[in-house]
């Protein structure tokens, strides 16, 4: 159920209240100059951030404005995401219509979850090279874990009754898997999305930073290339860049995807 | 009349727990077409079991026969009507929750399924709320929409488990008169399970008394003159006999 409109607009105008005075604070410590000699490294000026985001997209570096850089990155992620979740989605429904595949899947999905992706970063190059292809691999270990989690966690929440109704009306192993676990567990799936999301966001940009693919220069590397030439208010901006990005994802698929499903179906609060 | 169910020599052993649990033990059965039998019995002496198991939904030995023929997994000659009122899908709108089985058997033809879904909604007059999602149904009205459901699969037999039994009620009585209408023009045959020997009364044209171990302790015919109510002829009589078959075998 929504709150009501007056809390709505109380809780956003804390918010943005405590965005500008963080802003300001921000910005007095960098007009002061308050850290000596690095305090124009460590805090450059609003300003300055806003002007070198602007110059981000604009020039770019090395001839590559930023916009490459984004594409670049999010080409890879999308490749990645698209992969895992897949992958997630059919590896979890053999483990509803097979005991064993399940036992098995269980078993792997628990252990690669607590695998770091950059741990397996060595491992990775060893075997694959110095490719892009390095890079999506990690986004499809960062996404199939713990979406094939969250599935499975919610295959085995669905309601007995709706497993019963759905067989009562003729559903069986795939029609069933589709007509009736699948929509039953949304909520566990939307929240899957989620977490896979922001893991799979994160590992990105640190796959790039540890070893960015000059052939194709994501966000990762630029922001390693802003730090080697002591950009940092490019740098600065980049993090800008890479939250929006975040937050774009965010407002407009999550939550869209979770308002037209389980809110709709009176499925959540 | 023939005869459309017949069990014969059910017995029903739970062993998911440390103690194995005989819950049905050589139950015979056996009812006519178009009959409308209800069942009574004290808590925990298997009805639901018994249920389950005409719907397909255990495992059990002996044999359970439609129409002659054996049936050991769920069909839709045989639909559950559940006590539970979250029955429907949730992510199903009403009409799309009646239509689905009929999606299921390869009806993809719009007029013709809005067709299903309208009469079978007219038949519990909920015309109105096709294109509700049952989280804003109410109680009484989710089960009037799984009723509906059922009798549009046109099955051979619609078992209900208490479908009632958490009403008010007044939403009972009218579920009830409902129901006793619908039976009338549907040539399913009913099996009612239910706690409350007048609903048994208002409802049944058969009614027995099950004790633990599925034995049926009682049958009877219930001929009264529809409708009925605590004043017509026989009531009271048929009601202290049903109340004695359900105390004296506890
Ligand atoms: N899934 C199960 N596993 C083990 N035992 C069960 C299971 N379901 C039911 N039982 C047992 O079987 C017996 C009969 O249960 P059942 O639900 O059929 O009774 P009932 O007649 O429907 O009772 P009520 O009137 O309270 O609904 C009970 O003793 C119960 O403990
Ligand atoms: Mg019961």
């Amino acid at each position: 159920m929504k709150k009501p409109k007056k809390e709505r607009i109380r809780a956003l105008v804390v918010k943005i209240v405590f965005v500008i005075l963080m802003l300001s604070l921000w910005e007095f410590v960098a007009v002061s100059e308050m850290f000596g000699s690095s305090s124009k490294l460590i805090f450059p000026t609003l300003e300055d951030i806003a002007a070198a985001f602007i110059k981000n997209f604009t020039k770019g570096y090395a001839g590559n404005s930023m916009w490459i850089y984004i594409g670049n990155s999010l080409l890879l992620l999308l490749e990645g995401l698209a992969i895992g979740i897949l992958l997630s989605f059919i590896l979890s429904g053999l483990s509803i219509i097979s005991r064993t595949v399940y036992a098995i899947y269980d078993l792997l999905v628990s252990v690669f979850d607590l695998l770091p992706g950059v741990a397996l970063l060595p491992v990775v190059i060893i075997i694959f090279g110095i490719k892009p292809g390095v890079i999506v691999f990690l986004v499809v270990h960062a996404v199939i874990w713990p979406m094939s989690r969250n599935i499975l966690d919610g295959f085995k929440a669905v309601p007995a009754i709706y497993i019963e109704a759905g067989l009562n009306i003729g559903l069986r192993k795939a029609s069933l898997l589709l007509g009736v676990y699948l929509p039953a567990s949304v909520s566990y799936i939307v929240s899957g999305l989620k977490v896979a999301w922001a893991r799979a966001w994160r590992g990105l940009i640190s796959a790039e930073m540890i070893f960015g693919v000059a052939s194709v220069p994501g966000i990762g590397l630029f922001i390693n290339q802003m730090r080697t030439n002591m950009k940092n208010a490019e740098m600065y901006a980049t993090l800008i860049v890479i939250i929006i990005i975040g937050l774009l994802v965010q407002y407009g698929i999550l939550d869209p995807i979770e308002k037209n499903t389980v809110r709709k179906w009176g499925m959540s609060r | 009349m023939s005869t459309v169910l017949k069990i014969q020599d059910l017995t029903k052993i739970y062993t998911d727990q440390a103690v194995k649990q005989t819950v049905l033990e050589n139950v015979n059965l056996e009812i006519d077409e178009r009959e409308f039998l209800c069942v009574l019995g004290p808590s925990g002496c298997g009805k639901t079991t018994l249920l389950r198991c005409i719907a397909g939904f255990e495992e059990y030995s002996g044999k359970i026969l439609v129409d002659g023929e054996e049936r050991k997994t769920p069909g839709t000659d045989r639909i559950m009507v559940f006590q539970d009122f979250n029955q429907l899908f949730p992510w199903k709108t009403v009409e799309k929750n009646i239509q689905y089985p009929f999606v299921i058997k390869g009806i993809r033809n719009k007029a013709e399924l809005h067709e299903i879904s309208s009469e079978a909604l007219k038949k519990v007059k909920l015309e109105k709320y096709a294109k509700y999602y049952p989280f804003q149904l109410s109680g009484g009205m989710k089960q009037r929409v799984a009723i509906a459901k059922a009798l549009a699969l046109k099955p051979k037999i619609i078992l209900m488990d208490e479908p009632f039994a958490a009403l008010d009620a007044m939403t009972r009585r009218d579920l009830q008169n409902e129901l006793l209408k619908i039976a009338d023009e549907e040539s399913s045959t009913f099996i009612f399970i239910t706690h409350n020997i007048q609903e048994a009364i208002i409802l049944g044209k058969r009614i027995i008394v099950l004790t633990k171990g599925g034995e049926a302790v009682c049958d009877k015919r219930n001929t009264m003159e529809r409708p009925v109510t605590p004043a017509s002829e026989g009531y009271g009589a048929l009601w202290q006999e049903l109340r004695d078959a359900l105390y004296i075998h506890p």
